[in-house]
């Protein structure tokens, strides 16, 4: 009896050594952590990711085990190297992560999102395009835009955006440099002074949903200049960036008329936001084949995602490729899923799993959840 | 009791025995000594439907039919002159054990002889190897000497960059004609033409598929008029039609956009703006330029320009790939000076 359970014990124990790693910040993490998983903190996974982030199949695994774990994946490091190695005086350089469905890009993300938040970034955040040009609700809330003719908002989305923002820099917005630069006057009565900090244009657009994407288009211009002169470095992640380019969204204007993703203002918005006229900052954007519908999605490399439209917008970008999980990382994977008993059963298992899955994480982890 | 005398009788033993021994031989001779025992009987029996007698009726063979003419054919015979032409099948002409048909499992499929199945399926015994041979010998004759220059392949493409197919066709029926030999193809080698770059362009577009990107041929095909040789003049004149037509330069082609380009140049492109614009930015140079100066901006001063030129013309060009995307995304490290990929 004692045997055994020394036994078990010993094998938790190298379990325990083989597929986690104690470096839990991101900026640390090297090839020796490669394939091994780290912790998120509870609290920091709450301030970044409360309003979307991970992928909802990844959201439900973090609540069945308990913990936020996440591998150290080779082209988050990648990725890393490349932030730290870049000048950030130069104009701010575009990575696109692509790969299958289902291999990881968004966590990716979120493992460089991470490694941002750590280094002091302001955080520019989407976690889902196609949630707003896409999804479409019962109550979809869409105006005629005021200030562009021929423009549609999506206030609730944009406010809703707001709200991300805010959490996300919820330190970095209370410092005092981070000021607006011009008056912007929103109506008689309402108006943001010059020089008032940049919460409160925030809080403005939170407090009147009715401007809240113009006061995202302001805050973007703000930010692109406060980093341009050096205020804060910023770091933009949009996921699902190629939704903007597909021809048609799935909103339609009271008159039944098809809105195209040019027309709608947080699309110019955010296309200004990755361009490259400005400096200090990192892009990091996704294609991915899930953002846009069934018809585009024979391929999953960026320049098919992207259409010639986005090619052009983003070139030159870095392509970061986020394949599917090789030997150890699965090996780590299979040690990982069994710790936290979401696989059982004997040892052959693994290899027909293996094979199933074709090593894809996303399939990996659906076909272990029956065992 | 009687039945036991009557088997007593002197000899009725032979008599048994002698059954016996016929049943071995034959089923008719047993009816025959059957007889014979019945008229031994007391009482016959009245046979109305002459059973016996149908029984008894024997399947007559004819003395003189021939034996198969496929048996009695010499090992050394010519088999050109057994089997001249074309011709269906005949099983009497063949002396090969041919079978042919279907059957359930563990059957032999049936024989040649009163075989449909190998009737119905064309045949070649007609064109037999040492056949084909003596009719090239006979017809030698008639040939003239091949050209002694027109040694080889790319030597008659040459001097023969044309080529015509045609087909004949040749009937055993009332009518000799073929609605299908009128069909005339040409054939050329689209480098053969001079052209140049934009009427090569233009050339392609106006044949359309009938331009194989792979071997670079041309096809044309006419069948719309009756006769061969106007399909043929036909074939010729479309040719010649959309060659001059390649040549000539229309009003309306300067409109051609970015878009309606057959390949990716890449220096007309967004990309080499982009691309020009980031180098000026990294200067701190700010100047908006013309669409001609960014098209003759000389990339040369970027460091690391000419692979990314490359490599996006490759992604554009070749298609989009794991190969050109990775080639892509290394000079684009290259350019920006970001460490290289690793590779695991």
């Amino acid at each position: 009896m004692l045997s055994r359970s020394w036994r078990h014990l010993a094998r938790r124990y190298s379990q325990a050594t083989t597929f986690r790693t104690n470096e839990n910040s991101p900026a640390q993490h090297s090839e020796k952590q490669e394939g091994l998983f780290y912790t998120m903190k509870p609290e920091l996974c709450k301030q970044l990711f409360s309003h979307g982030g991970f992928p909802k199949s990844f959201m439900q695994q973090t609540k069945t085990f308990t913990e936020t774990a996440v591998m150290v994946r080779q082209p988050a490091l990648d990725l890393i190297s490349c932030i730290k190695a870049s000048d950030l005086n130069q104009p701010a350089i575009r990575y696109v992560l692509y790969g299958e469905k289902g291999s990881g890009k968004s966590l990716t993300l979120a493992h460089v999102l991470h490694y941002a938040h750590e280094d002091g970034y302001l955080i520019v955040h989407v976690p889902w395009v196609s949630e707003w040009l896409r999804r479409v609700p019962r109550h979809k809330e869409m105006s005629n835009s005021q200030t562009n003719e021929g423009f549609v908002d999506l206030p609730l989305d944009a406010a809703a955006w707001l709200i991300h923002f805010k959490s996300q820099n919820q330190t970095l917005l209370k410092s005092e440099n981070l000021k607006v630069s011009k008056e912007y006057v929103w109506s008689k009565r309402e108006k943001t002074e010059a020089g008032s900090p940049l919460h409160t244009l925030v809080e403005h657009g939170i407090n009147r949903v009715k401007y809240a994407c113009d006061v995202v288009d302001v805050l973007i211009d703000e930010i692109k200049m406060l980093s341009s002169s050096k205020q804060c470095k910023t770091f933009v992640a949009i996921d699902g960036f190629n939704s903007f380019f597909y021809p048609l969204t799935r909103l339609s204007t009271p008159t039944k008329k098809t809105v195209k993703p040019d027309e709608v203002t947080l699309t110019t918005s955010f296309l200004k936001l990755t361009h490259n006229d400005w400096t200090n900052g990192v892009i990091v954007v996704t294609a991915d084949q899930l953002a846009v519908p069934d018809d585009h999605q024979e391929s999953f490399l960026p320049r098919y995602l992207l259409y010639k439209k986005g090619f052009d917008h983003l070139d030159p970008f870095v392509p970061i490729e986020v394949g599917r999980y090789n030997e150890k990382e699965f090996q780590s994977c299979v040690g990982y899923y069994r710790d936290r008993l979401w696989l059982r059963g004997p040892p052959e298992v693994e290899t027909e799993l293996k094979f199933t899955s074709a090593c894809n994480p996303y399939r990996f982890m659906e076909q272990c959840a029956p065992l | 009791m009687s039945l036991f005398m009557r088997n007593y009788k002197p000899n009725s033993l032979a008599t048994v025995y002698n059954v016996k021994l016929w049943r071995l031989n034959s089923t008719t001779a047993d009816s025959v000594m059957k007889k014979d025992d019945n008229e031994e009987e007391e009482f016959r029996v009245l046979d109305i439907l002459k059973k016996k007698d149908r029984m008894q009726r024997r399947v007559v063979r004819r003395a003189d039919i021939q034996p198969d003419r496929a048996d009695r054919m010499a090992l050394d015979q010519k088999w050109g002159n057994v089997w001249p032409g074309p011709k269906t099948f005949h099983p009497s002409s063949v002396p090969l054990p041919l079978r042919q048909g279907y059957v359930s499992k563990g059957q032999a499929p049936p024989g040649k002889k009163a075989n449909a199945e190998l009737m119905k399926i064309p045949n070649f015994l007609h064109l037999t190897p040492p056949v084909i041979k003596s009719q090239c010998e006979a017809l030698k004759q008639f040939c003239t000497e091949w050209p002694s220059l027109l040694n080889s392949e790319e030597a008659i493409e040459k001097h023969y960059p044309v080529e015509i197919i045609t087909s004949d066709y040749c009937h055993a029926s009332p009518s000799i004609r073929n609605p299908l030999a009128r069909v005339v193809t040409l054939r050329f080698k689209l480098s053969t033409l001079k052209l140049d770059k934009h009427s090569r362009d233009k050339f392609i577009r106006l044949v359309g598929e009938r331009y194989d990107k792979e071997t670079d041929l041309v096809t044309i095909t006419a069948d719309r008029c009756p006769v061969r040789v106007q399909n043929l003049d036909y074939v010729n004149y479309l040719l010649t039609a959309c060659y001059h037509e390649a040549w000539n330069v229309e009003e309306w082609e300067k409109e051609k956009t970015e878009e309606d380009m057959e390949y990716y140049e890449w220096n007309n492109n967004a990309s080499k703006k982009s691309l020009v614009n980031w180098f000026m930015r990294t200067k701190n140079e700010f100047k908006e330029l013309s669409e001609d100066e960014y098209r003759s901006f000389d990339v040369s001063v970027i460091p690391n320009a000419e692979g990314y030129k490359d490599a996006v013309s490759s992604l554009m060009n070749d298609g989009e790939s794991d190969e050109t995307v990775r080639k892509y995304g290394d000079s684009v490290r290259k350019l920006l000076g970001l460490p290289e990929k690793k590779v695991v």
